[in-house]
């Protein structure tokens, strides 16, 4: 057998991917550049848009078969084995379990009022979903755009892979960067609906929550929720678990466990995953427009809901609830809370919304859970 | 799917977000106020809680917890319950009040 040199050159570069890609792949290669050039000097939620990015490339590259599915003895690409965890559904619960290992529901407790704005802020969800339903997608796509404006990462992504798999990478990416933005479309709306003497007002301390409520809180929860609404329970199930875990104080190693170690590599697998479903034949379409497009118009509209009810009770009160707080009732933890803080400083420099603001922050991650629940109850 | 059959599901959809929280809200209001209520019988009347272990306790509250009252105030109430528990001899743990109201 006889090799020739140029034979040899002709058939690697025949084989090389420079020779195999597409122009779409070329184009998302050039996106997951950008996306990591947002994560990284940007620091736009760099901890999951990284990962995501990095798959998308990975993704993009052609000849690769990484996310090809076994075939016959040959086993299949090591992205079509980690994406198992999100077409199973395992890896938003997961996250969820981290979340609730991280989160203090002591204002939500002090003040069960904050779970309404948690409610309200649930508005654009479904404004998005009629919009949707108007721009021609399906209802379960519908249903998984909407889900955008929950602002919930690991909720959108989870609805997403139940309900409409084709539009993940677009509706992950859309809620992530949004989420990320959240200081930049939040404050308009908020000084828009607003008055200046809203703004101004100085809410009342939250009273001290002791650990006996604490820990009896994630049980209420779970129990209520998922006997009220059974399809909430992997996400509502695992975010109490974590809570409790935390609040218990009897199991510091495994509350540490998943709100470090298990939170980290999920996240990495989770980012990877979604990002690989970004291929360029799928996601160059006029529908990812359309889906980024439908999740501002559902971010804007879960902030007016928040704020209106927000107005609402600061009436009702009479004046004692600062509106602004209605806006942290979309998710997004903390990022939601902290805009309600600038915001109601900028208005009295004396003001100490935070504590205040992060009761419906929290709400808002279970008012979004509930949410998707209601969507897979309906369509899954 | 219509539009309008979309704008029903937008109105189930949210009504029972707000159901659902509203309900939760309750739950945790209710939870909030047992807390409170046993916290302050426990402070309002350090006998019952000097007459009784630590352990005794948790399940005074937790009795206490289920009871209404009727025309008398928490501190009334937690000192009848302690009263009971002397004279009869039986622990709080093993007592339970329905509900306490005044006789006019």
């Amino acid at each position: 057998m006889t090799y020739s040199l140029t034979d040899t050159l002709i058939r690697v570069w025949e084989m090389s991917g420079f020779a195999n890609a597409t122009w779409q792949q070329l184009v998302m290669i050039l996106v997951s550049f950008v996306l990591i050039y947002l994560a990284v000097v940007k620091e736009f939620e760099p901890l999951l848009l990284l990962p995501i990015a990095f798959g998308m490339l990975l993704a993009n590259f052609p000849m690769t078969g990484l996310l090809e599915g076994p075939l016959g003895d040959q086993p299949g690409g090591l992205l079509y084995y980690i994406y198992q965890g999100v077409e199973l559904g395992i890896y938003p619960p997961l996250i969820f379990l981290g979340i609730g290992a991280m989160t203090d529901f002591g204002p939500l407790i002090a003040r069960p009022s904050s779970l309404f704005l948690g409610a309200a802020a649930q508005f654009g969800i479904y404004i998005a979903f009629l919009l949707a339903l108007a721009f021609g997608f399906a209802p379960e796509a519908a249903a998984a755009i909407g889900i955008i404006g929950g602002a919930d990462g690991p909720t959108a992504i989870w609805l997403t892979t139940k309900l409409y798999q084709d539009l993940l990478p677009a509706i992950a990416i859309a809620a992530y960067s949004y989420m990320a933005l959240i200081p930049m479309i939040q404050p308009p709306l908020m000084r828009l609906l607003t008055t200046q003497k809203e703004r101004e007002v100085k809410m009342e301390q939250l009273r001290e929550v002791s650990k006996a409520e604490k820990i009896v809180f994630p049980i209420v929860v779970a129990t209520l929720c998922i006997f009220l609404l059974p399809s909430v329970a992997p996400l509502i199930g695992m975010l109490m678990l974590g809570n409790l875990l935390k609040e218990s104080g009897v199991t510091d190693r495994l509350s540490n466990t998943a709100q470090n170690e298990l939170m980290n590599i999920v996240t990495i697998f989770l980012g990877v995953s979604v990002g690989a479903k970004a291929v360029g034949e799928n996601f160059l379409q006029l529908e990812t427009l359309k889906v980024i497009a439908l999740g501002l118009i559902a971010f804007a509209f879960s902030t007016v809901g928040g704020l209106l009810l927000g107005k609402l009770m600061y009436w009702l009160s009479g004046g004692k609830i600062n509106p602004l707080i209605g806006s942290a009732g979309v998710s997004a933890v903390p990022m939601a809370a902290r805009v309600s803080q600038v915001e109601g400083q900028k208005a009295n420099p004396s003001n100490f919304l935070l504590m205040h603001a992060m009761g419906p922050n929290v709400a808002g991650v279970i008012g979004s859970a509930v949410a998707a629940g209601i969507f897979f109850a309906l369509f899954g | 799917m219509s539009l309008l059959e979309g704008l029903q599901i937008l109105v189930i959809g949210l009504g029972t977000v707000f159901l659902v929280l509203i309900s939760l809200s309750g739950a945790v209001a209710l939870e909030s106020r047992i807390f409170s209520f046993l916290n302050k019988s426990k402070k309002e009347n350090p006998a019952a809680e000097i007459s009784t272990t630590p352990e005794k306790s948790t399940v005074v509250n937790a009795s206490v917890g289920e009871l209404k009252l009727i025309d008398v105030d928490e501190r009334t109430a937690a000192m009848i319950m302690a009263i009971v528990s002397d004279e009869s001899q039986i622990p709080l743990s093993e007592l339970n009040f329905k509900y306490i109201k005044a006789i006019n």
